[in-house]
């Protein structure tokens, strides 16, 4: 599934947003989006699972444009759209199993399928025996992969990680990205937004550069 | 199937889930009830309270002296048949000196040598429930008859209890709405609170691509179910304080009512409770959702 912007614009009421976005992120690839706090980089996100639809221009997310998406479609575009934030966002009243399980019963997998799709996601991250703690049982890091197993169990064409590292210590970051270059080399296209340079040069992707909204460059 | 099995069995988890909430949410919407049921209950009563009084109302009518019984009896008759009497009893002089022995001790022969009591008759009204009992026209109506020397009765008490019943009845409609009213906004804003302290749930349910009756489903089995239970512990805690209630009126007193309870009433409060909550949870999530 391709993702392209078309002179994409969205300002918020008390100003910032995205400045006249024109970029196309190919099936299969997976970029990095960089820059510093503020530059826009989860306003861009969001304009891809249709979180927010822009004000001007045009995104295209697969057969899915915010320039005719309805909110009644809206579920329907973000079923082949996976997302990873940076506070993980997982349910605390439910244990990791019930997480991860959440996005199939959404989609009305069947009972069977769920249980095994969900220990193949577990299993990926490397949680497999901890399906049956509480997010609150589990480590930063952990946490961090409980989200992208959550995020990757209904085998979304797209996977979109806003900061994921960005309470992570050094080794936990370095084990999350090379996590998601083991998705990406199944075929699915991922856009990772960071501030750590560091963490993503020399790794031969593309890199997005945002600042004060307006693509720089990649 | 395995989407509605799930979505009702995370109706259930989420009780479980949010013990104090649900508790919270439970024990508000039985007290909104148990007061809307008893409201109902002492609506459903309150005239029997009202034929207690009104049966003991009568009119004592003291014939002239030289009126016999059998005359008295022909204008008991005529009594009878004035619009508004239930029945009219004789009281012979030997009934009216038996009654003084009776009330005073002695008789009344040893003291006067003679038996002054006319022959009487005591009076009391037809008890209708949907208006007023006026004695009053009755009254006038005996005093304009021939042999009649004296009509004595509670003229002012029946006035008095009888503009009082009317115009709590007269109220007890505008009573019942706030009752009601309060209750309903009371549930309401329980189950608005509830849904909102669970707003990251529903935020995130969203965002992972569930449609708008996913998220909004077992929020409304959860409201259902919590109807379910509040009107449950509602009903009997009712009949229980009726129950009481009447323990007390027959040991008690001496007035003879025993309170009346429609089982019909859980039916009605469940109905209440149900529409209120799934009301309440559907708004409250379509206010969260974008």
């Amino acid at each position: 599934m391709m993702i392209e912007f078309q002179n994409a614009s969205y300002s918020y009421i008390k100003g910032n947003g995205v400045n006249n976005l024109n970029v196309k992120i190919d099936e299969g690839e997976f970029a990095f989006l960089i820059g510093p706090t503020g530059s826009g980089k989860t306003t861009l996100m969001r304009l891809i699972y249709f979180d927010l639809i822009p004000d001007a221009g045009m995104v295209i997310v697969g057969k899915y444009s915010s320039s005719t998406i309805t909110t009644r479609k809206i579920p329907g575009a973000r079923k082949g759209v996976g997302m990873v934030f940076q506070d993980y966002k997982l349910l605390g009243d439910r244990n990791l199993f019930e997480n991860t399980a959440l996005p199939l019963h959404a989609l009305g997998f069947p009972g069977k399928e769920i249980v095994d799709r969900v220990e193949e996601a577990l299993d990926l991250v490397g949680l497999e025996t901890k399906n049956e703690h509480l997010p609150m049982e589990l480590s930063g890091g952990e946490q961090q992969r409980a989200c992208l197993a959550r995020a990757i169990v209904k085998e979304p064409d797209i996977l979109l990680a806003d900061e994921p590292t960005g309470n992570l210590d050094p080794v936990a970051s370095f084990e999350l990205v090379r996590l998601l270059e083991t998705i990406n080399e199944m075929g699915t296209t991922i856009l990772m937004a960071s501030h750590n340079y560091n963490l993503i040069k020399g790794r031969g992707r593309r890199i997005l550069e945002i600042k004060n909204g307006t693509l720089r460059g990649s | 199937m395995d989407k509605i099995h799930y979505l009702i069995s995370e109706g259930f988890k989420n009780i479980w889930r949010h013990k104090m909430t649900a508790f919270t949410a439970v024990f508000s919407l039985f007290l909104a009830l148990f007061f809307v049921g008893l409201m109902a209950t002492a609506g459903e009563n309150t005239h029997k309270i009202l034929q207690y009084l009104r049966a003991k109302y009568k009119i004592e009518v003291f014939f002239d002296q030289d009126v016999a019984n059998e005359k008295a009896l022909g204008l008991i008759h005529q009594i009878k048949k004035i619009n508004g009497v239930r029945t009219a009893t004789l009281i012979k002089k030997e009934d009216a000196m038996r009654i003084f022995k009776d009330q005073f001790g002695e008789d009344i022969l040893d003291i006067l040598g003679y038996n002054p009591l006319p022959v009487s008759a005591v009076i009391n009204l037809v008890r209708a429930s949907k208006v007023p009992v006026k004695a009053d026209p009755i009254v006038n109506k005996i005093k304009t008859m021939k042999g009649v020397a004296e009509v004595r009765y509670q003229g002012s008490l029946i006035r008095k209890i009888e503009r009082t019943y009317y115009r709590i009845l007269g109220k007890l409609p505008v009573i019942a709405g706030i009752v009601v009213l309060v209750a309903v906004l009371v549930i309401y804003n329980t189950v608005k609170l509830s849904v909102y302290s669970r707003r990251q749930l529903i935020l995130t349910l969203e965002m992972i691509g569930a449609t708008r009756t996913f998220i909004k489903m077992p929020f409304i089995f959860e409201g259902f179910f919590i109807a379910i239970l509040s009107s449950s512990i509602a009903f009997p805690a009712l009949v229980g304080t009726i129950e009481t209630g009447n323990y007390i009126l027959a040991n008690f007193t001496s007035w003879g009512i025993r309170l009346s309870f429609d089982p019909a009433i859980w039916i009605w409060l469940f109905v209440l409770s149900a529409t209120i909550t799934i009301l309440g949870s559907y708004r409250a999530i379509a206010g969260i959702l974008k």
